[in-house]
């Protein structure tokens, strides 16, 4: 049951990447919603499955995206696990807790991507920070806090135990 | 149930051996997952182009009932570069067959059109850093990497991965495309970039060349999956540094790549079959 359903969550994250969040797009900056998905798995399924998953969803999404494989296999992965050990880690994971942590993994992430990149100069790497790696990590940690919030609206997500909305 | 302990060491020896695994033995292991990218990609077609069309139908639905408030001016604009373009076209006419003559005349060898695939632009990269746009064209339609890619206007990128029913085209304004381009006036050859900015710059044109801004650059046809003299962009401005060996000069794209809905595919730049143009043997087209 479990396996039908992230299998459809990694169907269903492509065309809304792809196709729909082009559109929510800020300065042609739009979220990565597989590392926020990844991340929120880790977080209330524990680090194995945001392994797995961030694993699954980072080589589906690469499909559709003219970057490298090893670097979208091991940020969305990197995203999940590091998720998974903050939940145990932390005793109280509230929306705006994920949405630093998020801030950080997706900055993190960001930054070794345009440090991969060939060819280019200083200003190019500093420009791409701040043009594209900032924006998209706070946008991602909005995003995240957003969905672990609605989340702990609709479920009651015991395995972090101490998260409570009405409180 | 297994203990968060043992979940934690499974997790990160997993991760170890991942990295070590794509680190060590690149070629090997993203090798291995490319054996699984048809049928995945094949799965995510169905949800891909579902989505696709109902987010085209709704954009149809707003261009053709609510949006329509500037019509009544563009319409007006339209039909005064329909009247430019006709004359235009006239002598473009006369000068095709002016030149047919001397073709004729010279007994230079015609050349075969392209072999072209039409596909619908159903997705853009899914990162932010590259700019690419996902066609619905793959694998099992004939298209493979480093086909060109166009409209009528001009030159759009090239295919840079493909799935079963997808392939991803990287546009000519991501720096990490490189197509052999052509001053029409001066006939300089340089190679076309595309910019952090998403605009595209032309390098390596030699420090003697009379470039100027308003010259057209198409392709030049010598490497890479295009004919010789698509349209590429227009110079809006020329670098020359002082003890550089090359200038260096900024182009507006021919093609609006940011609102692309339909390209063509070419599968064979000079008219050949696709099977002779893919041929690793050197005999068809040449890889980059």
């Amino acid at each position: 049951m479990k396996f039908l359903l992230y299998g459809g969550l990694v169907l269903l994250l492509v065309p809304v990447q792809t196709t729909l969040l082009p559109h929510v797009a800020v300065w042609g900056i739009k979220p990565d919603l597989g590392l926020v998905v990844a991340a929120v798995v880790g977080l209330v399924a524990g680090e194995l499955e945001g392994l797995l998953v961030g694993l699954a969803i980072g080589w589906v999404l690469n499909l559709y995206s003219a970057g490298d494989l090893w670097l979208s296999l091991v940020t969305t992965a990197g995203a999940g696990l590091f998720a998974g050990l903050l939940g145990r880690q932390v005793a109280q994971v509230t929306p705006t807790i994920l949405a630093i942590g998020l801030l950080f993994l997706s900055m993190a992430g960001g930054l070794v991507a345009v440090l991969s990149m060939k060819n280019s100069t200083l200003s190019d790497t500093w420009w791409m920070v701040q043009s594209v790696v900032v924006p998209q990590a706070c946008f991602d940690a909005v995003l995240g806090a957003g969905l672990l919030w609605v989340l702990g609206q609709r479920f009651m997500l015991q395995r972090l135990g101490t998260f409570d909305p009405y409180s | 149930m297994r203990s968060p302990y043992g979940a934690r060491r499974l997790a990160l020896g997993l991760f170890a051996f991942l990295l070590a695994a794509l680190f060590l033995f690149p070629g090997q292991s993203q090798g291995l997952l490319e054996y699984l990218d048809g049928p995945v990609g094949q799965l995510v077609r169905l949800p891909l182009e579902a989505v696709s069309s109902l987010d085209q139908g709704i954009s149809n639905m707003w261009q053709q009932y609510v949006a329509l408030q500037s019509v009544e001016d563009e319409n007006h604009r339209l039909r005064q570069e329909i009247e430019w373009l006709r004359g235009q076209n006239n002598q473009l006419r006369e000068a095709a067959s002016a030149t047919q003559r001397l073709t004729a005349l010279l007994q230079f060898k015609e050349q075969a059109l392209p072999t072209m695939i039409a596909a619908q632009v159903i997705g853009r990269d899914a990162s932010n850093r590259y700019k690419s746009v996902i066609v619905n064209k793959g694998d099992s339609d004939g298209i493979q990497k480093d086909m060109g890619v166009i409209t009528p206007s001009g030159v759009v990128g090239r295919v840079v991965k493909t799935t079963g029913a997808t392939s991803v085209v990287l546009l000519v304004t991501d720096p990490n495309n490189a197509i052999a381009g052509l001053i029409q006036r001066t006939r300089d050859e340089g190679i076309v970039e595309g910019t952090l900015q998403g605009r595209a710059k032309l390098k390596y044109i030699p420090m003697l060349s009379a470039v100027k801004e308003g010259d057209y650059v198409v392709t030049s046809g010598l490497v890479g999956g295009f004919p010789r003299g698509l349209a590429i962009g227009t110079i809006t401005g020329i670098s020359r540094e002082e003890g550089a060996l090359f200038q260096t000069a900024e182009l507006a794209p021919e093609v609006d790549v940011n609102h692309v809905e339909e390209v063509l595919i070419i599968q064979a730049p000079h008219g050949q079959s696709v099977d002779a143009a893919t041929k690793p043997d050197g005999t068809g087209r040449s890889q980059p």
